[in-house]
């Protein structure tokens, strides 16, 4: 077992190395800019946020950036890591099955004595290359960076929102997935997986405080909110439990719809 | 008990039907030979048999098991080999990284004998890889875990002359040591040599099954002549030419056999006059109409040598009849 997860695993390296990297500049740009953006502002820093149109405010999370906690929530975790990241697991996860059918090598591999339920989860379980990678040394170059420029974040927390966000991103990589088994072609796969979270990030956010707030209970945003974790060490459980519940329903029903699939 | 059978296997696209009830069954240690023209179904078939797709209605078995039960069809493939019509590989990743997944898989007891036979660059990566190196590599992987059954569609497109030989050789000796061979082609020349039995499918129905011999015997070559002078089409009235099918052109105007030279004497006054030069010493070159004819021919090939001989012959091809051409004979070429 776990052949094909380690062969597909193995060629992820390069690219979960390329994102990691990519990330870790990402978190470094912010961390370092924070200090000059605080101590130029001062204690008017909120103030700024009142010029925010407020949708935009609810869609990336900025509620405060007179912390480090707040600004790194909004700026970093909404935006870089729960839609920027998610897409990426998004796209990663829509590529899949797609771009073996596409490519036709699906013929190739389904001529192994493999099940095709097998063939759907280990793809998937390759992806795990990419999380592990983003999840343990994006957190540590958060924490060392606060460190360094003077305004540290609790390691625990930044610790917590990575694990939190483990079972968002599967959820991301799952909506990928059923993408990636439904269209032969890993282009538009990938184009349906990620309008689809975007379309969700954006309804979740702005349907909050309206009569329609029932509407963004799908979509995954509801179930991370950085801002809790990281200003108010709040840990939500239950939501991840929800996230972990999704991925596992979303799997499964990539894997009955590419078990009944005709491979074209 | 048959390494595969299909029965009654029908597959509905929608706007085509690719296989209307197709049945047929190839034995244990047979090499059968599906043949058609490209389209007539014969990937259906084979993709089907593979579990790829399902059938719209009937079925089938492979080494005795249901290729409509995916966990039955699982078993059989440990002992099947296969390699689809335009097998792809990995880009990134050399031809030795997929040798191995495969064969953690399915297993590589064969490997070494076969990289020896057809000699893929297995270090190199499968972007760099020729179409025919790919489908070496593909021929490699269809036969290193020594199946019982081998499965393969057009196995030799792609092949250059000395592989497709070294293929046919390599599947006699399989065939020896009691493999079982399914493959397609829609060149009968090609697979002619290493097939007990072939199935003919077109559009989508099974025509025939029978053994080469007879298949052979009755199909007949195609035959491309070009002789000097105006000749008609009653010249080649002989037992067995069917469709002759005659044009003349002006010898002077050349074509493609003398074309070549032209372009090569570069010292020649533009406009020059050549048809005057001595140059009755190439064959190939005449004076006057050159008429070509094509037909096909099932007949004695000595008689139709003699009536050749008759005429100057400046050029001929005689070649395996196209299998198109075979069901126009034989199998009636309008009905659908």
């Amino acid at each position: 077992m776990l052949e094909l997860a380690r062969y597909e695993g193995r060629h992820r390296i390069r690219g979960a190395a390329a994102a990691t990297a990519a990330l870790s500049g990402f978190a470094l740009l912010y961390i370092f800019v924070y200090p000059t953006f605080a101590e130029s502002l001062g204690v008017d820093i909120d103030r700024l946020l009142e010029a925010y149109p407020d949708a935009l405010s609810k869609a990336f999370g900025v509620q405060s950036l007179a912390t480090i906690e707040g600004y790194l929530a909004s700026e970093l975790y909404t935006f870089g890591w729960l839609l920027i990241v998610g897409i990426y697991f998004a796209y990663a996860g829509a590529s899949l099955i797609a771009a073996d059918v596409e490519r036709e090598r699906m013929d190739m591999l389904l001529s192994l004595p493999v099940s095709r339920a097998r063939v759907v989860l280990e793809a998937f379980a390759s992806l795990a290359v990419p999380l592990v990678a983003l999840s343990t040394a994006v957190p540590v170059v958060v924490v060392v960076a606060t460190e360094v420029v003077g305004y540290p974040v609790p390691a625990v927390d930044v610790a917590a929102i990575h694990l939190l966000s483990v079972p968002y991103l599967t959820t991301c990589a799952g909506i990928g997935l059923v993408a990636s088994v439904v269209f032969d072609r890993a282009g538009i796969a990938q184009r349906a997986a990620a309008g689809v979270l975007v379309g969700l990030f954006f309804a979740e956010s702005l349907v909050t405080d309206t009569d329609f707030e029932a509407v963004g209970v799908v979509s995954p945003t509801r179930y991370l909110d950085p801002n809790a974790v990281l200003r108010e060490s709040e840990y939500a459980l239950g939501d991840a439990a929800v996230l972990v519940v999704a991925t596992l329903a979303l799997v499964a029903v990539a894997v009955a719809i590419f078990r009944r699939k005709d491979i074209e | 008990m048959a390494a595969l059978e299909v029965e009654g296997l029908t597959k509905d696209y929608g706007e085509v039907l690719a296989n209307d009830d197709v049945t047929f069954a190839v034995e244990e240690g047979e090499v059968f030979g599906y043949l058609g023209p490209n389209g007539a179904g014969k990937t259906t078939t084979i993709r089907t048999m593979m579990g790829f797709q399902s059938p719209t209605s009937g079925g089938g078995t492979v080494l005795g098991h249901d290729v409509t039960d995916e966990a039955d069809l699982i078993a059989a493939k440990r002992r099947i080999g296969y390699l689809p019509a335009n097998p792809a590989f990995d880009e990134g990743v050399t031809g030795r990284e997929i040798l191995n997944l495969h064969a953690s898989i399915k297993g590589d007891e064969r490997r070494a004998e076969l990289l020896e036979t057809f000699d893929p660059p297995i270090d190199r990566k499968v972007r760099d890889y020729s179409t025919g190196n790919v489908q070496k590599l593909g021929l490699v992987q269809a036969f290193m875990h020594d199946p019982d059954l081998v499965v393969m569609d057009e196995p030799t497109a792609g092949l250059d002359p000395l592989m497709q030989r070294a293929f046919n050789d390599f599947v006699e000796a399989e065939k020896e040591r009691g493999l079982t061979v399914f493959l397609s082609s829609h060149v009968l020349s090609e697979v002619r040599r290493v097939c007990d039995r072939v199935g003919i499918i077109r559009q989508g129905r099974l025509v025939t099954t029978e053994r080469i011999e007879d298949l052979l015997h009755r199909t007949g070559k195609f035959v491309r002549v070009r002789v000097a002078g105006e000749v008609g089409a009653a010249a080649f009235d002989l037992d067995g030419v069917h469709d002759v099918s005659c044009s003349t052109t002006d010898g002077r105007q050349g074509d493609d056999a003398s074309g070549a030279d032209d372009t090569a004497e570069a010292d020649d006054p533009p406009d020059g006059e050549t048809v005057g030069r001595p140059d009755a010493v190439d064959p190939r070159r005449v004076d006057g109409p050159v008429t070509e004819c094509t037909f096909t021919f099932t007949g004695d090939v000595n008689e139709l040598i003699a009536a050749l001989g008759e005429r100057r012959v400046l050029d001929l091809d005689i070649e395996e009849a196209p299998l198109e051409e075979v069901f126009m004979r034989f199998y009636g070429g309008t009905d659908a």
